[in-house]
């Protein structure tokens, strides 16, 4: 049930007027205004064109902008449906924008839009990510349908990806969530989904929520609470997913240590799951096929790989403590190795394991075992570009396909080591 | 002269036998508070090994590193490494309470010296131990940090780094048992002075490039670098 404490009485007041919604599309923000109006016109026009009939809300959860989002938001316009204010009749699209306080972070922003359903009674709840340049009103009724057909109770993305865009996503977290979660999920970090207000709901009720690395790694969290708690998962295809070139972010260093410890955090949260799953099964899929891969320019992946060289033999020491001697010796032979860098799929999903098993006993500092796992990634990012850079979408799925399957193959031991552990 | 003599050698005896008679039972009272201790330091070696072990303190010693520094010193494990210093505390202990019965005006205070050094030593092993970790802790937060940055050499500056916190613990520790004090404090003073100074000319005169190089590197005017050209996510 959603926590009332949550939502101030002026936002109560506006919500009570609102009443029943069929659709929410929750959009959180934190100085989003170079693209935030388009992301908006987006959903509003996908709302009043593929579902004309429903009571609908268009939700800003904002983290405190000083950039005017809000009222960007507020006083978006689209061509289909004008301005719509809280004063408009039912069957319009209502919209709210409201500032949330506490923990800043898309975390706490997520978990107001999920009591805002839950108090609505939203059937389909959908969230956008109010950065990406690509959004189309196509995207609301392929992320809305599902659930509303309750062919769905959790709707991923799939989006069009050029073989060198998202190696973080296409090398380690999904093969490993496939492996791990039981599932073919393309696409674990959602940054945009639809979901059940039956599974709003749940979240709400996790103790977990908004806590710890939950703040960085609430899309990975979310998955899978989804995965491991049976809520039918199913995937439809939004295309490219671009997002905006102006916006500062993290570093890779910074990205990586919060990807791997959400999927620490998550492992470790659902290892009765997870443990005793057994082998993927494939997701439903509307659209393109999952994991169709859209052929871009090859990249210059060769200093990487000297790099990996480089950093395999400094590192070597601290490797020593994190990986098994087979393990490390196979990274060793290949960073040795003369010719161009071959990290095969069977090493690298050991040493994945391997590294979460070492987070999960603690051998050492948790970032020192993370941030020691980000030259491999690197290493095996170059590997796999320098290998299939310049292939076309079917070997790159094929080989994706073939990851996916070594990291399957590895799960047994790693379970086993993991209790142990 | 031959009754002066007689008498002589008379009273050294009755003077030997008297001494004898009186240092014998000292003597034995120490042999048995030597054995009595040794058996006793040796239980205490072992019941701290037994209960080090049960607590599983070796695993723990390598995890913050210090196993691993027993290992390249070539010495025993920790477990065994502790249960061979409380023997050693106990059994000189024993040792010099013993010699202390035997009323030697020269060994008088050696006890309560000892007794004055036990906790200082302790204390001692205590910063050891604790630079040991801070040693190793910083060794590897600088190379993995460095080796991500794409700091050259990240081996050498972590090492350098490792030797500078160990060589820190170790002057404070001897500073702390005061074995040499003036030596020790001077001779950190002037190498520590003197790595700083030559680190100092070395990176301004002989490295300006390789300067110039880590800064641009640190406050790059386009920070892109091949790893960051394409999206991660």
């Amino acid at each position: 049930m959603a926590d009332e404490s949550l939502l101030s009485d002026d936002l109560l007041r506006q919500l009570v007027a609102v009443g029943h919604v069929d659709i929410l599309v929750g959009i959180p923000t934190l100085n989003n205004a170079t693209t935030v109006v388009e992301v908006v016109r987006a959903a509003q026009a996908g709302i009043g064109k593929y579902f004309p009939r429903a009571r609908s809300v268009i939700f800003n959860a904002d983290s405190g902008s000083d950039d005017g989002t809000p009222a960007l938001v507020r006083d978006a316009t689209t061509d289909d449906t004008g301005t719509v204010t809280a004063s408009r009749p039912l069957r319009t699209t209502q919209r709210i924008t409201t500032p949330y306080h506490g923990l800043p972070g898309k975390g706490s922003a997520l978990r107001m839009i999920f009591a805002v359903a839950d108090l609505l009674s939203a059937d389909a709840v959908v969230v956008l990510d109010p950065d990406v340049t690509s959004v189309e009103p196509e995207w609301i009724p392929a992320l809305v349908r599902p659930v509303l057909s309750s062919e769905a109770e959790i709707v991923a993305p799939l989006y069009s990806r050029a073989v060198s865009d998202g190696p973080l996503v296409t090398q380690l977290l999904r093969p490993l969530v496939r492996a791990a979660y039981g599932w073919r999920l393309q696409e674990p970090l959602m940054g945009e989904f639809g979901c059940s207000r039956r599974f709003a709901g749940h979240c709400l009720d996790r103790p977990s929520w908004g806590g710890g690395a939950m703040s960085d790694g609430v899309d990975l969290w979310m998955t899978g609470e989804a995965l491991a708690n049976g809520f039918r998962p199913s995937q439809t295809a939004l295309g490219p997913r671009l997002l905006a070139h102006a916006r500062k972010r993290p570093g890779l260093p910074d990205v990586f240590q919060q990807v791997m410890e959400a999927v620490s955090v998550c492992l470790e949260a659902h290892a009765g799951y997870w443990l005793t799953r057994g082998p993927a099964e494939p997701v439903p899929c509307t659209g393109a096929l999952p994991g169709a891969v859209e052929l871009g320019a090859r990249p210059d992946v060769t200093g990487m790989a000297e790099a990996f060289r480089r950093d395999v033999v400094a590192l070597h020491p601290v490797l020593a403590t994190i990986l098994s001697k087979a393990t490390l010796g196979g990274v060793s032979a290949a960073a040795a190795a003369p010719g161009p860098l071959v990290y095969s799929d069977e090493l690298w999903a050991a040493t994945v394991f391997e590294s979460l098993i070492a987070y999960h006993r603690a051998v050492m500092t948790r970032e020192h075992v993370t941030q020691s796992l980000l030259p491999l990634y690197l290493g095996r990012t170059a590997s796999f570009l320098l290998q299939y850079g310049s292939s076309g979408p079917a070997v790159v799925y094929d080989a994706l396909e073939s990851l996916g399957q070594a990291f399957e193959r590895a799960k047994p031991q790693a379970a086993a080591q993991w209790k142990k552990a | 002269m031959t009754q002066l003599v007689a008498d002589a050698v008379r009273q050294a005896s009755v003077n030997f036998v008297d001494t004898a008679a009186m240092l014998l039972p000292r003597i034995l009272i120490t042999a048995s508070v030597v054995a009595v201790g040794w058996v006793i330091a040796w239980a205490l070696k072992w019941a701290v090994r037994w209960i080090l072990l049960w607590l599983g303190f070796n695993h723990g010693c390598d995890r913050i590193g210090v196993g691993t520094v027993l290992k390249t010193a070539d010495l025993p494990p920790a477990d065994t490494l502790v249960g061979m210093i409380v023997f050693w505390l106990v059994w000189v202990g024993f040792l010099l309470s013993g010699v202390d019965v035997l009323g030697f005006t020269a060994l008088e205070g050696m006890v309560r010296s000892f007794a004055l050094f036990v906790p200082r030593l302790l204390v001692a092993i205590v910063i050891l131990v604790l630079g040991v970790v801070c040693a190793n802790f910083a060794w590897r937060a600088t190379l993995i940090a460095a080796v991500n940055a794409r700091i050259p050499s990240p081996r050498v500056v972590s090492g350098a780094v490792r030797a500078l916190v160990l060589i820190l613990a170790g002057a404070m520790a001897l500073d702390q048992i005061a074995l040499a004090r003036t030596i020790v404090l001077t001779a950190f003073a002037i190498a520590f002075g003197a790595v700083m100074l030559g680190l100092a000319i070395a990176f301004g005169v002989g490295g300006g490039g390789i300067a110039r190089r880590i800064l641009d590197h640190w406050f790059p005017e386009h920070p892109s670098t091949e790893r960051e050209e394409f999206r991660h996510l």
